[in-house]
């Protein structure tokens, strides 16, 4: 369980919120997002990973100052044969990492495909992060960290170079993520397509209109 | 015995005292010669009104889109979803719909001889026909009975006329509703005392009606239409009920029988005569179904089951089948094999397939001693059966998924060019899993959800109203037939059991709602969406019993296979029709027979449309 993500202590103060966001894995077959979500939600690593069928969900935890945000994770299928099913995984998602493998030139084609169908049809605030996964692999790699990145910036993207099997930079994308998504939005107020969930924790004795301010 | 849950309709008619009712009511109105039938649960009720008695059916649903929940914005959207708006709360549009019948209008009352419909003619010769769906018109008969008195014909004993209002009489055998040899549901009432079984139990007090307007002035089109149109303007959603009832189909009671032994040596040694032909396949099929086959003999078996073999060859034949498919196997091997990394370079299609195919076998069960380490030799037997598949079916190429599918089949097998037959005979069941449109997969969840309303009803529901009616859930089950669910020598069992083709067609759909019924009461824990339902389900994996999945689905089989109240669509999809053609052939009403179909298929349309919209 053991997460390095973020503190998980509530700070002791009885203003503690949750927040809850859904964030959702794109990306090639095989370029790690499978792998990614294991290290971050529990700090493990596995060699054959096994390829997703469908999807898998998954929830992890990170602190921020005063907010708990609580992610549900939702890891997809890469292959393109997959790809008709990604809309109803991204549908409603605040957040979405698009991985690439930067030892493989394709995966980041495809990942910039991605990003621009996220852009056209997921929710209009969606926070998106790309990430150059299996950094690791120095000696093989075939994308350039500047290139990324500065496609990255020209499309307002987070971007990370990480890397699952070491554990570089998995926690550091989620709270970046965290730290960017919106949390002063009042419970189911804005019809905005944002759709977040907002719960408060128990020790909190707030009207049913105000979080996470 | 549970009693239909009483509804809070009458506190809306504080003068009226309401006698009985059924709750949460299947409504289906239909409306000839379109489309776009409609579904509707309502609520039946009898309402005693001063001296009057009626029969009042309200729809207390609708269909409407959660896009509008804002709790679940980000989830699925299913129109599926069932929301019941709270009684207080009915549109103008809705009360449109209600079919009020005063008893002091009704001439006669008749019951189908299968004790599911209840035929209303009124003293101006209309017809109101309610569709009992599953047999519960004897329990609403019976409360009629107490507030009216009947008079059966003489000259045909469904039928009753309307005597007097305010009369109670006649004990309820005199009726005739409760034998004519075999009637289910009296059966079933038998059965329960003897046997109460949990499931059945708590749903025999359920019902589910289909209500006909027979009518032609009563179909309510223009109200449909104010409706639809009305809760599409409408700002604040309804809220979801958790507490709503579904009610629930009432099978048969499902008897578990044990799993038999494997199919063993002796036996087996036995099954062929002298030329080595099988002499009774089917019976060969039917203990494999029952109790799977001693490991030892698989790799014999599988030859057969997977179509390299057919069941009456000889053993020459067979030996010859092997050598002309060794010589096939190695021409298309060579076709790939040869390739030089200068084609390579100008074949896309190809490159990109041998990627996909690299990636999936270094992370197809490593974990298995026959496929585990670095190095390992059978990693390149996969591999080479793989990309040798792609030849042999060029327009499927390599999709995820097949590389576990092959790979039991491999490591049974243990021979390149027999593995690959069977995996050839293997990926003709499952070529549709991978079509590109996944068409294949809509559908079979679409089935799914089609068996798991006849089965269980409530969980099905459920699932509409919690973003989950896709059934989405149940992908990976289906694309792979549970190979990421069980152990290994699980997947053996239960992949042999399906090869057999027996009992029914589809029975890999009846697994599925097997283990979702079992799960029921989790999966229906407060609050669950498609989140919760994905993650339970995605957990279940590793974590089931396999032989008590299989006695629960071949017992939902059988429950299903002598159930005289299945829907057109349920028999469709387990290749049950003549039954069907043996109800149809068997009724007295043809034209309600035409009505039960036309429901049918638009409901499963009505589902297979909403999948498209929203799912896909
Ligand atoms: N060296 C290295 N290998 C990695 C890293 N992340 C993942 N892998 C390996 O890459 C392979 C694929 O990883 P997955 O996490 O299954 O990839 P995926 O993106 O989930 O793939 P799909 O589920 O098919 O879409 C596995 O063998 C992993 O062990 C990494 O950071 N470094
Ligand atoms: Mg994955």
């Amino acid at each position: 369980m053991a997460n390095k993500a973020g503190p998980q202590r509530p700070n002791g103060t009885a203003q503690a919120k949750i927040c809850q966001f859904k964030l959702v894995l794109l990306g090639e077959s095989a370029v790690g997002k499978s792998s990614l979500v294991l290290r971050f939600v529990k700090g493990q690593f596995h060699e054959y990973q096994e390829s997703t069928i469908g999807a898998a969900f998954l929830t992890q935890t990170v602190c921020l100052d005063d907010t708990t945000v609580k992610f549900e994770i939702w890891d997809t299928a890469g292959q393109e044969r997959y790809h008709s099913l990604a809309p109803m995984y991204y549908r409603g998602a605040q957040a979405a990492i698009v991985v690439y493998d930067v030892t493989n030139q394709d995966t980041f084609g495809r990942a910039k495909t991605w990003v621009k169908e996220l852009q056209r049809q997921a929710s209009p605030n969606i926070v998106i992060a790309l990430a150059g996964n299996k950094a690791d692999l120095a000696n093989k790699r075939c994308v350039e960290y500047e290139e990324a990145q500065a496609y990255a910036e020209e499309n307002g993207l987070l971007f990370m170079e990480t890397s699952a099997k070491t554990g570089t930079n998995v926690n550091e994308i989620f709270l970046a993520i965290a730290k960017k998504l919106p949390k002063s939005e009042t419970i189911g107020g804005s019809g905005s397509g944002q759709g977040r969930r907002l719960v408060e924790s128990d020790t909190t004795a707030k009207t049913s209109t105000s979080c996470c301010k | 015995m549970e009693h239909p849950k009483k509804s809070q309709s009458c506190e809306l008619y504080p003068s009226k005292k309401e006698i009985h009712n059924y709750h949460g009511v299947v409504h289906s109105v239909i409306s000839y010669g379109k489309e776009d039938d409609q579904q509707l649960n309502g609520t039946l009720s009898l309402i005693q009104e001063s001296e009057k008695v009626v029969i009042e059916w309200r729809p207390n649903d609708v269909s409407i889109d959660t896009e509008c929940q804002e709790d679940t914005e980000w989830a699925l959207v299913n129109t599926n979803t069932r929301t019941r708006t709270s009684s207080g709360s009915v549109d103008g549009a809705l009360s449109k719909l209600h079919v009020n019948i005063m008893l002091n209008d009704v001439k006669t009352i008749k019951v189908s001889n299968k004790k599911n419909k209840l035929t209303f003619t009124l003293k101006d010769n209309k017809q109101k026909v309610f569709f009992f769906h599953f047999g519960n018109v004897n329990q609403f008969f019976e409360e009629l009975r107490t507030t009216v008195t009947l008079k059966r014909s003489h000259h045909d004993s469904n039928l009753y006329f309307v005597h007097d209002k305010n009369a109670i009489v006649q004990s309820f055998s005199d009726l005739t509703l409760v034998d004519r040899g075999g009637d289910t549901v009296w059966n079933l009432v038998g059965d329960l005392k003897r046997r109460p079984y949990e499931t059945t139990l708590s749903t025999f007090s359920k019902l589910t009606e289909l209500l006909l307007y027979r009518n032609p002035e009563a179909r309510p089109e223009g109200a449909m239409v104010e409706i639809l149109s009305s809760l599409s303007s409408t700002d604040g959603c309804p809220e979801v009920d958790d507490s709503y009832h579904f009610i629930c189909p009432v099978l048969g009671p499902r008897k578990l029988e044990p799993r038999g032994i494997p199919l063993s040596q002796d036996h087996w040694e036995t099954a062929k005569d002298t030329e080595g032909k099988i002499i009774n396949p089917d019976h060969i099929k039917q203990i494999i179904f029952k109790g799977g086959i001693t490991p030892s003999l698989r790799p014999e078996l599988w030859k057969y089951l997977l179509c390299l073999y057919p069941w009456n060859s000889t053993k020459k034949e067979r030996e010859d089948i092997l050598n002309e498919k060794t010589e096939e196997y190695k021409r298309m091997r060579a076709q790939w094999s040869t390739m030089s990394a200068d084609q390579e370079s100008r074949f896309t299609f190809f490159r990109d397939k041998k990627s996909l195919v690299e990636k999936d076998v270094n992370r197809t069960d490593r974990t298995m001693p026959f496929y585990a380490g670095a190095n390992n030799p059978n990693l390149e037997l996969l591999s080479d059966i793989l990309m040798t598949y792609i030849m042999y079916n060029f327009d499927l190429g390599y999709v995820q998924g097949m590389s576990d599918l092959l790979s039991p089949i491999l490591a049974v097998l243990g021979n390149e060019v027999e593995a690959f037959w069977c995996f050839v005979g293997f990926m003709n069941i499952m070529y549709h899993n991978f079509d590109e449109d996944q068409s294949g997969m809509k559908k079979q969840l679409s089935q799914l959800h089609t068996l798991l309303t006849a089965v269980a009803p409530d969980l099905a529901t459920y699932l509409d109203s919690h973003d989950s009616g896709s059934m989405c859930f149940c992908f990976r089950w289906l694309l792979v037939w549970f190979k990421r669910e069980f152990p290994l020598e699980d997947v053996n069992v239960l992949w042999e059991v399906l090869w057999t083709g027996l009992p029914c067609t589809n029975f890999h759909l009846l697994i599925c709602v097997a283990i979702l019924e079992k799960e029921k009461n989790k999966l229906m824990s407060a609050g669950n969406g498609l989140s919760e339902v994905l993650k339970h389900v995605n957990d279940l994996s590793y974590n089931m019993d396999l032989n008590d999945i299989l006695m629960r689905a071949t017992g939902i089989y059988n429950q299903l296979d002598q159930s005289s109240n299945l829907t057109a669509s349920t028999q469709r999809v387990l290749g049950l029709a003549h039954d069907l053609i043996s109800v149809q052939q068997s009724q007295s009403e043809p034209e309600e027979i035409v009505g039960e179909e036309k429901i049918d298929v638009s409901m499963e349309n009505g589902y297979e449309k909403s999948i498209e919209y929203n799912y896909f």
